[in-house]
């Protein structure tokens, strides 16, 4: 049986931080992205502020790419491309800044320096009340508090396996993922967590003196970034290798690959224009290939 | 036939294995032995070989590329194992994967450490039976409803082990009957005990292999849920008693879970404390659901996150109600269509997601879209789909409770729903709860 995927209810600090993925060995297993609290994130429910949209596709062919705030300074990045064409007909219709909602999978996208940055590619965006976007902060605060207790109890434990945790009354699914964090990044900073939580709860109580008794200064968040939109979920070493593959099977008179052409096969194996003009900076600035006119490019 | 290239590889495994149990001299002769002499294909030669100078090895022994284990040494992560089983039970079914029909055979195997459910995922051309001793070679292991399960795939094989295995019957779930609540039954429990009210009663008139026979059947509750009975004895059960059901087992239709009393079933009248059991609709989570496969009559609290195609307003054959693309039944030809609205919804709860389909009358009453509304906005956008954009736009975020049945197949559990409410969070209380718990623990 193939269920689908829950949406997970989390927020941008925990989202950004993770790096760990695991990969689907198949089309038709999914990925997932493991969080530092031991969330297996495959897709993702968010809501917040939609602070920026811009189309840097073309007016035929939309890529939208946007921010949405969701907590204090905590940003989610989005990319929309022609295989959204719901959420691509939404956003275009949006003004900023709005109340937005969306679910959507989870991409992961591997910078030059190996960093990895997490973004969301909307399946659905829509434009929601503030007391909708409050539910959300709720339902987000008491599922990441719940996550908070969970690696709690899994780490009074020392060395706990799966089958240990499921002993203790966690389902399968949180067992796996909390065992898979521990392994891969060890016991979390739960102030980071805290404080995206008091958060929420202060915008939701105003007049409460919401005080959990937290330092001030954390910051845990990732440096602010701009994803190149694309329509796979490919790292930037697998676009290196398909770009030289292609750079070889074009070049049939040792003229170089023609760019129009380059274009359109990289296309086809899901890298947009804008991935190529990347990949191709990244290997001519790392010496593999080189431009010798403008409508060719070469492998050295 | 053989050649020294096929038994190098043999004999250096082997030596391997058998490091200062053989010498080299007997060994290349007891290969030679069983693969030349007597034409002994090269897996079992090694396992004969093994066998007969490794006294230690009946425990555990490594193989070409896998290794015997005991039932309560599996992990429920092994890539290629063998296991050495007796079968306790075998069901062979045809099952629906991805639009293809295939056979395959699952239930419960067991050794002298325990028991623990498999499945043939290629049953085609096995037949497994009942109480004999098998080997599965090259299976694997997965957690399935929390506990390990052997499978076999197509690069596994079974043959007929040459020993016996003992199981120990405190070990064999059938052998006795456990007492369980109705809400917790699922595939595959075994051999159950059920106290429950009738809720229900009906009797059937259906085929076994051409005689008629009468089918008694009805819904029977506890405080924890409820569920389907069939019973192939007239047990005189009438509405509102309340039974005890001993030695009843269960079976799956779509996911749901019935109970049936078969012929070896004792039903006892007892009294019960349940207090008004009709009234409730069992509330569960979405991943509870998937565990157990499917439900009778629950209630999943959860946020709409998405409308699927099929949605809006659509045309229904006025003679047979199927629904319909163009204005042509694939029954009954031309017809003139007459319009219908639904929604097919996608609930997700956090735990888990599935896909509800709601009738007229409640996506009338969540929408607020009517039916004439619908065509109207149809007709003016020239579009049937600008109806399914209005209605996502109308729902999807929406937090709603949904109550029905709830069956499985092979893309994930799907409920009709038979009521649906819009239910909104009182988020002050409820982010004070939360408040008040983070502060008492930190
Ligand atoms: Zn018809």
């Amino acid at each position: 049986m193939n269920a689908r995927e829950t949406a997970w209810r989390l927020f941008s600090s925990e989202l950004n931080t993770a790096t760990y993925e695991i990969k689907g060995a198949d089309e038709k297993s999914p990925s997932y992205i493991v969080t530092h609290l031991g969330a297996m994130v495959n897709r993702v429910l968010i809501a917040g502020v939609l602070t920026e949209k811009e189309n840097v596709g073309s007016g035929e062919e939309p890529m939208w790419r946007g921010r949405v705030q969701d907590v204090s300074s905590g940003n989610f990045y989005i990319n929309i491309g022609k295989y959204q064409p719901e959420a691509a007909a939404a956003i275009a219709n949006m003004d900023t800044p709005a109340y937005v909602a969306i679910i959507g999978k989870v991409r992961t996208y591997t910078a030059n320096d190996e960093r990895v940055f997490v973004s969301v590619r909307p399946e659905r965006i829509i434009k929601i009340d503030e007391e909708t976007r409050k539910q959300w902060m709720l339902e987000t605060a008491q599922s990441t508090w719940s996550r908070l207790k969970m690696m709690k109890k899994a780490t009074s434990l020392e060395n706990a396996t799966e089958k240990d945790l499921i002993g203790l009354g966690f389902c399968e699914r949180d067992a796996k993922g909390i065992v898979t964090a521990l392994d891969h990044y060890d016991v979390p900073n739960s102030a980071t967590y805290l404080k995206t939580i008091q958060y929420a709860l202060r915008t939701i109580l105003p007049d409460n003196n919401i005080d959990l008794g937290l330092p001030e200064d954390v910051s845990d968040l990732p440096d602010e970034i701009e994803i190149e939109p694309g329509d796979t979920a490919h790292n930037s070493a697998d676009m290196e290798d398909t770009i030289l593959r292609l750079l070889e099977e074009l070049d049939v008179d040792g003229k170089g690959a023609p760019r129009d052409e380059l274009e359109r096969r990289a296309e086809a194996e899901g890298i947009s224009s804008m991935e190529l003009e990347e990949i191709s900076n990244i290997l001519m600035d790392k010496g593999l290939v080189y431009e010798p006119n403008l409508r060719y490019l070469k492998r050295i | 036939m053989s050649n020294n290239n096929q038994l190098t590889p043999l004999f250096e495994e082997l030596k391997k294995v058998l490091e200062g149990k053989i010498d080299d001299d007997t060994l290349m002769k007891e290969v030679k032995k069983y693969v030349e002499d007597y034409g002994i294909d090269v897996d079992r030669a090694k396992r004969a070989i093994i066998k007969k100078y490794d006294t230690d090895a009946t425990s555990s022994f490594v193989t070409a590329d896998s290794i015997v284990k005991k039932i309560d040494a599996l992990k429920g992560s092994e890539m290629n194992i063998d296991v050495i089983v007796k079968a306790i039970y075998v069901d062979k079914k045809e099952v629906n994967i991805r639009g293809t029909k295939k056979i395959i055979i699952s239930g419960i195997l067991g050794d002298e450490t325990g028991t623990c459910p498999f499945t043939i995922w290629e049953g085609e051309s096995v037949d497994l039976i009942k109480g004999e001793t098998y080997h599965f070679k090259n299976a694997y292991t997965k957690m399935w409803n929390e506990r390990v399960q052997i499978n076999l795939g197509t690069r596994g094989k079974i043959e007929k082990a040459d020993s016996t295995v003992d199981v120990p019957e405190r070990t064999i779930p059938t052998s006795e009957s456990r007492e369980i609540k109705i809400g917790d039954i699922k595939e595959g429990v075994g051999n159950i005990t059920v106290t429950g009210r009738i809720i229900s009663t009906e009797t059937r008139n259906i085929n076994v292999k051409g005689e008629s026979k009468v089918v008694y059947a009805g819904i029977i509750a506890d405080d924890s849920g409820k569920i389907q009975y069939s019973a192939w004895n007239d047990y005189s059960l009438k509405d509102g008693e309340t039974i005890c059901v001993k030695n009843a087992y269960v079976r799956a239709w779509r996911g749901i879970p019935q109970l049936n009393m078969g012929d070896r079933c004792e039903v006892s009248r007892v009294t019960d404390n349940f207090g008004q059991i009709q009234e409730v609709t069992s509330k569960k989570t979405i991943s509870d659901i998937v565990k157990i496969g499917g439900a009778l009559d629950v209630a999943v609290f959860g946020t709409v996150v998405d409308l699927r195609t099929g949605s809006g307003l659509i045309k229904r054959c006025p003679q047979c109600n199927r629904s319909i693309l163009n204005d042509e039944c694939s029954a009954h030809g031309k017809i003139e269509p007459v319009f219908d609205l639904r929604m097919k919804l996608i609930v997700d709860d956090g735990t888990g997601a599935l896909s509800a389909v709601v009738n007229r009358s409640d996506t009338e009453k969540l929408t607020g879209i009517t039916l004439a509304a619908a065509e109207e906005l149809a007709k003016a956008q020239s579009d049937m789909d600008s109806v399914s954009r209005e209605i996502a736009q109308m729902i999807i975020m929406k937090r709603i409770t949904i109550k029905g049945n709830v069956m499985s197949d092979d893309y994930g559990p799907m409920m009709i729903v038979k009521e649906a409410s819009i239910d909104d969070v009182d988020v002050v209380t409820e982010a004070k709860k939360l408040y008040e718990e983070m502060e008492g623990a930190l």
